[in-house]
């Protein structure tokens, strides 16, 4: 239905009216002439308000990318030469998952020269959404003429996880690159104090130090340590999704914990001026290379933001980074499979700095105690308890993710494991 | 007291008046009683209508109360009252149905309505004024034939405007 129809109102005035008064003059019924009387303006006005072009109803929306929690506002406008001829605009949105509207029922109606009303979408979990899918009804004058309810398309919306409060003042234990943040162990051009030796050619005036120079009668020099980058890998485990996920206000699935996590990690990393990489796991598994940057994150969260999981994933024998030794392996995984953790204990014989992070959490099942479900539960459970305690006596530290602070302790114990010579296996 | 989804205390209180408006209009003849078919009858549609303000049942609430109101043919205030009250369910009715029950009525439209329904009212005036002091027998002639010609031109007219464009 795309032209203008009479609306009830119309009809109901129209027909009260101008039945009242033919049949009130012609049989003479002065009471139905006075009883006809109030609705003859509504009919006449109603009539005469009737627009003569179809209108084209176009929304928008303000962005198209944004973070679960965030707002954007859809914002409606007529095209052709009936916008002057339309008094009131009605939008109803469709109920979506995991999208809050404001108002809270979807369904927002004003007078056109008050403006087009405006509908606010909140995305509560990351994801590919789609949202603004609605029904729009156009009202003349006098409410005698609706064109519509007309179904609008719905715009697509990327929501990235959203950008949890992460920090940690550990330093990561290899640093392996050119330029960074992280306090090496080679001499270099950086600023933290690593000893004092006598001037050799090649030095810089400017590191001479002049007092130990002065008392030994000898130039010596203050060396440093150079400052390196990181390389970051952030391995996500996207083949299961335990949990129901209430959004971002709500209860978090163990899919929700991951993706967070690994999207504060990517953020605290690449604020840090590390690179990093990220591995996703899952049956339409995806892979960014190490970057940095802005840009670069804004990549990994995309990438985040696209995992699906599937009933039928299964998880891989191997997981190949492409890299060599050196880089911190942060692997965020509710670890249910047995293969993965396999894969995890091989990176970590490989020489990388494996931190598994737990994404399960506390769940408590709804079933009794002897109901089958609840003792499938706690046979997974068992059998994952053994899992991580084989990796955590391979020297991979296991830690359940809690948000900023969670790998400090962790990560210093590895910066210190890393000072050690040691031999590793191929 | 809990609300179905969507509805407010506002919304619950113009559906009622739809429902007690046209009701009222026959409570307002008492102690004379209408016919039990049309109390029954006005009962069934203005509960309809109060649940659907777009559905036809509005207009066969009205005609039937203008209807009742015809027959009983006496011309005095409480007719002016009568009219009244389906001009103000005839409004909050339009105010209802610019959007679903969830849709919250907007102040704008309501006082917007409001001041088109008191306007309404000026031919209602005149016409009752007219009507009281007017004498069919000395009227013109022909005056009852025009009236009719010019309503029926009027309906013309309407059927014409209304009348569904073939694209």
């Amino acid at each position: 239905m795309t032209s203008w129809q009479p609306t009830p109102t119309l009809v109901r005035a129209a027909l009260i009216s101008f039945g009242g008064l033919v049949g009130g003059l012609v049989f003479g019924l002065e009471v139905l002439v006075v009883l006809a009387a109030p609705f003859l303006l509504f009919a006449v006005m109603g009539l005469l308000g009737r627009p003569t072009a179809d209108p084209g109803i176009v929304t928008l929306l303000d962005h198209h990318r944004l973070h679960e929690g965030q707002g954007v506002t859809s914002r409606l406008s007529l095209t052709g030469s009936t916008q002057g001829e339309v008094e009131h605009v009605t939008r109803v949105a469709a109920p979506t998952p995991h999208i809050a509207t404001r108002p809270t029922s979807g369904a927002v109606g004003s007078l056109v020269r008050k403006g087009f009303p405006e509908i606010e979408f909140s995305p509560r979990r990351w994801g590919r959404r789609s949202i603004g899918s609605e029904r729009v009804a156009l009202t003349s004058a006098w409410a005698g003429w609706r064109c519509g309810p007309r179904d609008l398309p719905a715009h697509g919306l990327g929501v990235l996880p959203q950008a949890t409060p992460y920090d940690s003042r550990a330093e990561v234990p290899q640093p392996d690159g050119l330029v960074g943040g992280h306090r090496s162990r080679r001499v270099g051009s950086g600023t933290e104090f690593e000893g004092i030796r006598p001037f050799a050619a090649g030095d810089r005036l400017r590191r001479i130090n002049w007092r130990v120079s002065l008392r030994s009668g000898e130039l010596h020099v203050v060396t440093t340590r150079s400052e390196q980058d990181a390389g970051v890998w952030l391995i996500v485990d996207g083949l299961r999704d335990i949990g129901e996920s209430g959004g971002v206000d709500g209860e978090a699935s163990s899919l929700d914990v991951t993706v967070r996590a690994a999207s504060a990690l990517a953020e605290h990393h690449i604020r840090q001026g590390d690179r990093v990489g990220l591995l996703v796991v899952a049956s339409d598994g995806a892979r960014v290379r190490l970057g940095s940057g802005a840009r670069h994150l804004h990549s990994l969260q995309g990438t985040l933001a696209r995992i699906r999981t599937e009933p039928r994933a299964v998880p891989p024998e191997r997981l190949d980074l492409g890299t060599s030794a050196g880089s911190v392996v942060y692997m965020l995984s509710p670890m249910l499979f047995t293969p993965l953790v396999t894969a995890t204990a091989t990176l970590q014989r490989a020489g990388q700095s494996v931190v598994v992070i737990d994404t399960l959490g506390e769940r408590q099942g709804s079933d009794g105690p002897l109901e089958l479900a609840s003792l499938a539960a706690r046979m997974q459970k068992i059998e994952r308890d053994d899992r991580l305690a084989s990796l955590a006596a391979l020297g991979c530290p296991v830690v359940p993710w809690h948000g900023p602070g969670t790998l400090d302790t962790v990560l210093h114990r590895l910066a210190r494991h890393a000072q050690v010579p040691k031999v590793r296996a191929r | 007291m809990r609300l179905p989804s969507g509805w407010t205390w506002r919304v619950v209180l113009m559906r009622a008046l739809l429902f007690l408006l046209p009701v009222a209009c026959l409570l307002l003849a008492l102690p004379q009683v209408p016919n039990w078919a049309v109390v029954v009858l006005v009962v069934m549609c203005a509960l309809q209508w109060a649940r659907s303000p777009d559905h036809l049942a509005g207009a066969l609430a009205l005609t039937l109360v203008i209807g009742w109101w015809t027959v009983r043919d006496v011309v005095d205030w409480q007719i002016v009252v009568v009219a009244v009250l389906l001009t103000l369910a005839h409004v909050i009715a339009t105010v209802s149905a610019y959007g679903p029950v969830g849709m919250r009525p907007d102040r704008d439209v309501a006082l917007l309505w409001l001041r088109r329904g008191a306007l309404s009212l000026i031919p209602l005036g005149v016409t009752f004024a007219v009507i009281r002091g007017f004498d069919a027998a000395s009227a013109p002639p022909g005056l009852w034939l025009l009236a009719a010609v010019v309503a029926i031109g009027l309906g013309l007219t309407t059927a014409r405007l209304t009348g569904t464009e073939s694209e």
